[in-house]
């Protein structure tokens, strides 16, 4: 139980001086309510069954105007307060999220659905908002100011005052039998949310394909059911909540007029009490009773938001149980030289599965030296982007190890890992920004536009770009002009010349591109490689009979490794492999 | 007001709820007012000791008018609520069918975590315009002149300093909390986008971001745009709660005001002690009820700002939306394609992507397009689908124009490969039976072999994008569903560029071997393996270069000859 408000009371607990406002706000402001109702009660009274002169009430109205000004000062400072604690804790909470975000492993990174993510981190977040705003300060509310009321009844009339502490229970008890469900409907109702945000969001990005499959219609139903169920979870929670204030009204309901009824009894039959006592206790009743209502729908959405900062614990701990890693800060300096020897990497007894037992990768040894070019080869589905993951500490071996010289690869220093090589994958994702913004994403020291130029025009990207109206400063990505598939690896390759890494890994670097691209690229890389190592998951018999070592992979497992004419003498599959590609492709 | 229309439209679609609701609301908000200002009259009157009896009938009519404003007060909420919740959700996916005709050419536009916003957050966010701006002053103002009529009763002084305070209420206070909002008007919604779209382009870019060492910088940027937000959002709160809170003064100050002026009425004679209690009751209540209009405006705005930015989104596409298209293209028959002086740009993007093209492509022939990146084969086959209308000159399909063809048709024959193929979140099955035809689980299977993937089954599951598979298998998968729709034209982009040349082999044999009597068109980046197809087609910069069969292109020693050569050099250096 005590996981449940985890995250929230984790929130209130860095912020005790707020409450401790808040908690003197409300007492001030039970104090003018009580104030307030007494001079309201006086002046009608005076007026009224008295008679006394409107120059002689003067003072008593003055004093109203005073503390009507305060009461409202007072709940304003109060209402403030709980804004700010909302906004510091919405702010905490999703800072946490983002964090969260960046320290993922890729797996974790890559699985789940975009558009979900986003959404826990929106629209749940915005959801706890509420219970910082409205639900706290109502809590600390009813913590003073019913009681405050309660003692200035039964100082006046203590009959009325057993009757309100006898029905007061009640409130309380009811919302806690109903807030309890609430929760629970909350946290469906997020499910419900990030369910078809994700849908959404998956859908907008297969458009395309959804349009070319005929299979709009079924997504339209799909997003249509799925926004549906939103609304019935909303729907539901809502229900709750009207019910709940239905019922709190009929509670409060039959208590003020019970009080009612024993004022007028007091008053006409036993003739025990004045009118301004009567009228005062009768001013009093609603407000203690309305005080405490407040509290209860407050409680309902204090529980809504519950059920959203559940949501946003899960997504904390999804992260929590795979990225753990994150401890030791250390950095080694001597690793992040630039312009150093390319390291040794050595591959030790690596071991790896998606955890769905199908596709086990398994690499018993492996030795890169300096500057070597290595070629992974073999069939798709063998491992070999996995292998390169792995290499690239993109991804965690389930046991064995990358050792990049002589030091394990791991998450604690791979920043300057990462400085020192380049990774050119199949899909570089662009950025939605300008060209210049994508080729600089490539490193993070500062860079100058003829550095810039000269990776483009090193990647065979400089001719596209001048053709360009705009030049290096065309918006690409999401949202600006589209690239091609040759483009964006030239890009990508533009990237890495900025980069200038000790490292490059390369997956299939030279494929779906038009011959001349090709070509441009094979010199651009051979140019890039020179003073590195070079690893490429690689197809092109070209590329493989260049490397000093060719890994030959089948099924997850390392089968060879060693030059090519080794390889053609020992290994019938590379031999006919190569077989194959030199007499082209289909026919 | 054209960003009104779309909550106007829908408005209608409920009606009858909303009906109900403002029934429901002016029963509930009469009935406020009534039980208040009766319980001041009653305990007014127990003051000249009246009958027991009169004092009874008046508390049980004070606890009816409490019962009646509760009930009503509940289905007012029932059915404003129901109704309101069912017009966003049709708004949602009115918004999403709109969006279908904009794609592709959508993300040149737009960006998914801002489409992603508005979907979620700015349709969320109409709910107040429904809620409390749609019907609730119609209410209110109900309710409104029905107490002032009540108050006039016993002075018209009293009624004005009521409609005086109203008219504070409706008109200034908005406007005091609108002066310190306009500069930021929308700024929370556009903050809101901002971080979403920033959000799913971290998530998207992940892997990109993460081997640049660059997840830090996009973390700061985040964090920072949530700080935005955060603070805007506070902001806007606290000019809401200072709009709230003037209003809570002002229905003091005019509670304060009755009984100054009752007080100064009764010392005067005109107006009867009893009904004091009474009417300072009544304005408490009424005043209590009108503090939705205070804030209203604010919310007007807002939702109508939200409403702009859904109409905005639907109306910059690239693509007019076209008139409905009655000719259908026969599926049983392979597709015979005339392309004639067909001109293309994109968009605003005013250089030409492809000029010009001629060429004549038979029923049940094979033909390959090769040409350098960039030289708009791609383009070609998004021309051929209908998915873009070209700018001058026409595409024939089977003698009919693709302007005057249901593109849901062209589709239906079209068995396409695309350079990226997006895959959904769920299983192989799923993935397979996108067009949800009827096919048993061997064939699916067979399906699988036939594309060389052996290793998976039906039931495993995809990534969102496939994003768990590599790109050769996404490829063999995209074959795999393409062979399963069975059109008579194939359109393959770059099919087997992630596979090794074994496997694309192996692929390609069986494919051509079951199409062999549909037209196929293939986008190949390797020339190797080219000799047999039907025809080649060079395309350089948007241009046709060279048209003709492999031996042909060979013997005249243009283009293709210069690419083979290159190629040559490439994979035989070792010989």
């Amino acid at each position: 139980m005590k996981r449940r408000t985890g995250l929230l009371s984790q929130q209130l607990a860095m912020q005790r001086r707020k409450l401790l406002l808040l908690g003197a706000f409300a007492v001030g402001l039970g104090i003018m309510i009580v104030s307030q109702a007494t001079l309201l009660a006086t002046i009608v009274n005076e007026v009224f069954v008295q008679g006394t002169s409107l120059l002689s009430i003067a003072a008593l109205l003055g004093t109203m105007l005073a503390v009507i000004i305060a009461r409202t000062v007072l709940s304003y400072g109060i209402g403030r307060t709980g804004i700010m604690l909302a906004a510091i804790s919405k702010s905490n909470i999703r800072d946490a999220l983002i964090r969260n975000m960046t320290k993922n492993p890729l797996l974790t990174a890559l699985g789940g659905q975009t558009g979900g993510k986003v959404s826990v981190l929106l629209d749940a977040v915005d959801e706890i908002d509420s219970y910082f705003s409205q639900y706290v300060p109502r809590l600390m509310e009813a913590a003073f100011i019913p009681l405050l009321l309660l003692i200035a009844v039964f100082f006046e009339h203590p009959a009325s005052g057993f009757i309100m502490l006898a029905s007061a229970p009640f409130i309380p008890i009811f919302m806690i039998l109903v807030g309890l469900q609430t929760q629970k409907k909350s946290e469906e109702k997020y499910t419900q949310l990030t369910e078809f945000s994700g849908t959404f969001l998956d859908s907008l990005q297969g458009l395309l394909t959804l349009k070319l499959f005929g299979r709009v219609n079924r997504q339209q139903q799909e997003i249509e059911r799925s926004s549906l169920g939103f609304r019935d979870a909303t729907m539901g929670i809502l229900r709750i909540a009207f019910t709940n204030t239905l019922m709190l009204e009929l509670i409060v309901m039959l208590s003020i007029g019970l009080i009612a009824l024993e004022l007028a009894l007091q008053l006409l039959v036993f003739k025990s009490m004045s009118f301004d006592t009567a009228f005062l206790v009768l001013l009093l009743a609603p407000e203690f009773y309305s005080l405490l209502k407040n509290t209860g729908t407050a409680f309902h959405s204090g529980r809504t938001s519950m059920g959203a900062a559940r949501k946003v614990e899960q997504a904390l701990g999804d992260l929590i149980e795979s990225g753990h890693e994150e401890t030791c800060e250390e950095k080694d300096s001597n690793i992040s030289v630039r312009h150093q020897m390319p390291p040794a990497i050595e591959v030790n007894q690596l071991r790896f599965s998606f955890g769905d037992n199908k596709f086990e990768l398994s690499v018993d040894a492996v030795q890169i030296r300096p500057g070597e070019k290595i070629s992974i080869v073999g069939p798709s589905g063998a491992g070999k982007t996995t292998f390169m993951h792995i290499l690239a500490g993109l991804i965690r071996p389930s046991t064995g190890e990358v050792q990049v010289n002589n030091r394990v690869l791991s998450p604690a220093w791979e920043e300057s890992w990462f400085e020192q090589m380049s990774y050119i994958t199949q899909h570089p994702y662009i950025f939605a920004g300008s060209l210049r913004d994508n080729i600089m994403m490539g490193t993070r020291r500062q860079v100058s536009q003829a550095e810039i130029e000269g990776a483009a025009e090193a990647a065979g990207l400089s001719s596209l770009i001048n053709g360009l109206e705009e030049g290096y400063h065309t918006l690409v990505g999401e949202g600006g002009r589209g690239l091609s598939g040759g483009e964006k690896q030239r890009l990508a390759l533009a990237r890495a010349f900025l980069n200038r890494p000790a490292v490059i890994m390369f997956d299939e670097p030279t494929v779906g591109l038009d011959l001349y691209t090709e070509r441009v690229l094979q010199r651009s890389i051979e140019k890039l490689s020179i003073d590195a190592t070079l690893i490429t998951v690689a197809h092109r018999l070209y590329t493989i009979r260049q490397a000093d070592c060719i890994l030959f992979m089948e099924k997850g497992r390392l089968v060879d490794s060693g030059s090519h004419d080794d390889l053609m003498k020992r290994l019938p599959q590379y031999a006919e492999m190569v077989d194959v590609q030199r007499r082209g492709g289909f026919q | 007001m054209n960003e009104r229309s779309i909550l106007t439209q829908t408005l209608f679609q409920e009606k009858k709820d909303i009906a109900w609701a403002i029934i429901g609301g002016f029963v509930a908000g009469i009935g406020g007012v009534s039980l208040f200002a009766a319980s001041g009259y009653m305990i007014s009157q127990t003051v000249f000791s009246p009958p027991l009896y009169t004092l009874i009938i008046l508390t049980s009519l004070v606890k009816i008018l409490g019962l009646i404003r509760a009930a009503s007060r509940y289905s007012e909420r029932m059915y404003s609520h129901r109704a309101t919740f069912s017009l966003l959700s049709r708004i949602r996916s009115t918004f999403f069918v709109k969006l279908v005709p904009l794609s592709p050419g959508l993300f040149n536009k737009k960006r998914s975590g801002d489409l992603l916003a508005r979907f979620v957050g700015d349709v969320e966010s109409l709910q107040h315009y429904f809620l409390r701006v749609a019907y609730p002053p119609i209410v209110l103002i109900m309710v409104f002149l029905a107490t002032v009529l009540f108050v006039s009763f016993y002075s018209i002084w009293m009624a004005l300093i009521f409609i005086v305070g109203m008219l504070i209420t409706t008109f200034l206070i908005p406007s005091l909390i609108l002066l310190g909002q306009r500069r930021n008007r929308g700024r929370v919604r556009l903050q809101r986008a901002q971080l979403s779209t920033e959000a799913a382009e971290l998530l998207y870019g992940f892997r990109d971001l993460k081997v640049y060492g660059q997840l830090k910088t996009k973390e700061m940027e985040l964090k920072q745009a949530s700080t935005k937000l955060v603070d805007d959002q506070y902001m806007a709160a606290r000019h809401l709660l200072r709009g709230q809170t003037l209003h809570v003064l002002l229905s003091f100050l005019v509670v304060w005001s009755v009984l100054l002026l009752g007080s100064f009425l009764i010392n005067n004679g005109s107006l009867a002690g009893v009904f004091l209690a009474m009417l300072v009751m009544a304005a408490l209540t009424v005043f209590d009820e009108a503090g939705a209009m205070a804030v209203l405006p604010v919310y007007k705005q807002d939702s109508e700002h939200a409403a702009q930015r859904l109409e905005e989104t639907l109306h910059s596409g690239n693509r007019i939306p076209t008139v409905q298209k009655h000719r259908k293209l026969d599926d049983n028959l392979p597709v015979a394609i005339d392309i004639s002086g067909v001109s293309f740009h994109y968009g605003d993007d005013t250089r030409p992507v492809l000029g010009d093209i001629n060429l004549h492509i038979p029923a049940g022939s094979k033909t390959a397009i090769v040409g350098s990146s960039g030289s708009g084969k791609t383009t070609l086959f998004e021309l051929l689908l209908g998915l873009y209308v070209p700018m001058s000159g026409q595409i024939r399909l089977n003698h009919l124009s693709t302007e005057e063809l249901d593109e849901g048709s062209i589709w239906r024959a079209a068995n396409v490969v695309l350079q990226h193929n997006h895959f959904f979140r769920g299983t192989v099955r799923d993935n397979l039976l996108i067009d949800a035809s009827g096919y048993t689980d061997e064939q699916l299977t067979s399906v699988l072999e036939s594309a060389e993937l052996l290793n998976k089954s039906l039931d495993d599951l995809l990534d969102e994008r496939g994003e768990n598979w590599s790109d050769g298998e996404r490829q063999r998968l995209a074959l795999a569903r393409s062979m399963l729709r069975g059109g008579r034209v194939w359109l393959l982009d770059e099919p087997t560029s992630s596979l090794d040349s074994v496997t694309e082999h192996r692929i390609m044999q069986r494919l051509l071997a079951s199409a062999s009597r549909d037209t196929v068109i293939i986008i190949s980046h390797r020339l190797a393996g080219l000799e047999d197809w039907d025809q080649i087609v060079v395309l350089d910069q948007g241009k046709l270069v060279e048209v003709g069969s492999f031996v042909e292109l060979m013997e005249r020693k243009g283009y293709l000859y210069e690419m083979r050569k290159i190629e040559q050099q490439m994979i035989h250096v070792d010989r």
